[in-house]
């Protein structure tokens, strides 16, 4: 559980949401500190939108409660102008211009910048003219990111934001976040189901899976979770016996294996005897080993360990 | 504009939990086309078309005698039907985007009927100078009348309580557009048909009721009786109900 109480922006207890016989959310817990910038990660269905719909008030929980800054946000006007979140999917009036979002979020959000605001409007280079229903996938993106950043409420949340940029619109919105972040400090939450592309970012991650929360860790302590051995396939399985195994494949005689936590002294000992190669795992590859191995646990689908090996 | 909201301070102090009222409000005046400009260019071309062809049947029925034969139309209903479309539009679209503003749904519904208001006062007010201008120039001179109506403006209170009874009438029909509209966001498809196919079985054993009783006699000079003063007063109590139906609905609707 990252963070203490007395610096939480969002608590989630026991949150679950049924949609008929769906349940996207099952029992999740989880506290989202302040003032850090979060990475909401996991695959497409795993709950995220969910998540941040029942967090912010635009939906809400079959059972469990929300609080932001210790309140429940739902039809709350002391909590909700904290609060910002821009679905993916969001909708705005037919003829509605740019401009026209622009001005509304500044009209409700006090701590709206319109200097900033201007600045990200000439990076991105939303067009002046062309109504937002007509815009294209990144363009429609480049204003939910513009009003995710200008409006600086105190929580912002960012749907998939990178969906349709371009490379260089991404790296700016990545560039602009920090720079804005280190001198306004606040709390984002950013879901991606790209995780290497926020990687650099988020400090924090909250891993959600098949509706659980999967992972909840600082970015930091996630480094040392695993490591991956590659070497002769003999070798390698003199040190992994014992250990936890998160995937496993083999290339005629060299294996490539990645193993749960950090490796002792004498591991580390035994790995330059064995002659094996050691490399760092990604966050991707983390996150990604981590989720198909449940899902292998639970027996529903067929892990690259077994199609490889 | 840049300059004065540069500097504002990083927390957001407590407010009144209404603060946001005027904010909602506005909003649904962002880009003055739904609420503004298309009931405008209804009202004025329905007008002008009412209008046109009343000179054409003068021109076409010879021996008519204007004042003996006056005539009436029901082009001023267009805008309100054109109103409740934009109003249906405020709870599909505007209603998505304000939650991305994080206004409380009570706040939203707030502005928007307060928006719905001042538009219906807007075209309450049209109305009225409509039936002025028509009761000077005596239906342009062809006893063609679209707004001054005997049936509103010889009641009590005249012209100026067919002004209040329009405006009522429009805010009604507002938010009747705006409900059916979050009545589906609530509750989907199939269930806002059971709904409007429930509200027509009631209509319709009413009309069986009233014809079993042969009743209709009554009916019709009950509503005959009626003014505009009368129907203002019913109507009070349907927009105030509206309101508190929305509200209720809207509380548990999704933007998405």
């Amino acid at each position: 559980m990252s963070g203490n109480t007395a610096g939480t922006a969002i608590q989630v207890r026991g949150l679950t949401r049924r949609y008929g016989s769906t349940t996207a959310l099952d029992d999740v817990t989880v506290a989202f500190e302040k003032d850090v910038i979060h990475g909401l990660l996991g695959r497409n269905g795993a709950g995220k939108t969910t998540l941040m719909s029942i967090m912010t008030a635009q939906a809400w929980p079959s059972e469990g409660e929300v609080k932001v800054f210790g309140q429940t946000p739902h039809e709350n006007e002391q909590v909700l102008p904290k609060i910002c979140f821009v679905r993916e999917d969001q909708k705005y009036p037919d003829d509605a211009l740019a401009k026209h979002a622009f001005k509304a979020a500044a009209d409700a959000f006090a701590n709206w910048n319109w200097d900033f605001a201007n600045r990200l409007i000439a990076d991105f280079r939303v067009p002046e003219k062309t109504k937002i229903k007509k815009m294209s996938r990144g363009q429609k993106s480049a204003v939910a990111v513009i009003i995710g950043l200008a409006s600086r409420a105190e929580v912002t949340f960012f749907d998939e934001p990178y969906m349709g940029l371009d490379a260089v619109a991404r790296q700016l919105f990545y560039d602009r976040l920090l720079e804005d972040y280190s001198e306004h400090p606040r709390t984002f939450v950013l879901s991606s189901h790209l995780i290497d592309e926020i990687a650099h970012l988020i400090e924090n991650v909250v891993v959600i899976d098949g509706g659980r929360i999967l992972l909840d860790e600082p970015v930091e302590q996630l480094r040392d979770r695993a490591v991956t051995l590659v070497g002769r396939a003999d070798a390698m399985a003199e040190l992994i016996t014992g250990r936890e195994v998160l995937h496993h494949e083999t290339m005629g005689r060299i294996a490539r294996t990645t193993v749960l936590g950090a490796l002792t002294e004498a591991e580390q000992q035994l790995v330059r005897e064995l002659d094996l190669e050691l490399q760092p795992v990604s966050l991707q590859q983390l996150i990604v080993r981590l989720t198909t191995k449940r899902n292998h646990n639970d027996a529903v689908y067929a892990t690259d360990m077994e199609v490889q090996s | 504009m840049s300059a004065a909201t540069a500097e504002k301070p990083h927390t957001v102090q407590q407010q009144s939990s209404f603060a946001r009222v005027p904010a909602a409000f506005r909003l649904q005046f962002i880009n003055g086309s739904a609420l503004v400009w298309v009931p405008l260019m209804i009202f004025l071309l329905a007008w002008a078309i009412a209008v046109g062809i009343g000179f054409w049947i003068d021109y076409l029925a010879e021996d008519r005698v204007p004042t003996e034969e006056p005539f009436y139309t029901g082009a001023s209903q267009a805008s309100l039907w054109g109103l409740a479309f934009m109003a249906a539009y405020a709870g599909s679209h505007t209603f998505p985007f304000s939650m991305a503003l994080s206004y409380s749904r009570r706040v939203f519904t707030i502005g928007a009927v307060l928006a719905f208001g001042a538009v219906s006062v807007a075209f309450g007010l049209a109305f009225l100078l409509g039936a002025v201008l028509e009761r000077a120039t005596n239906g342009f001179g062809i006893e063609g009348y679209t707004f001054y109506l005997p049936y509103l403006t010889e009641g009590p209170g005249g012209i100026a309580m067919a002004g209040v009874f329009t405006t009522l009438a429009c805010l009604t029909v507002m938010q009747l557009g705006f409900g059916a509209v979050i009545l589906y966001k609530r509750v989907g498809l199939l269930r806002l048909w059971l709904v409007i196919i429930a509200a027509a079985v009631v209509i319709l054993a009413t009309v069986m009721l009233i014809t079993q009783q042969n009743a209709w006699p009554q009916v019709w000079q009950w509503l005959v009786e009626q003014s505009a003063l009368s129907l203002s007063a019913c109507l009070v109590l349907v927009v105030l109900a509206q309101g508190v139906i929305n509200y209720l609905m809207i509380r548990k609707a999704t933007p998405a």
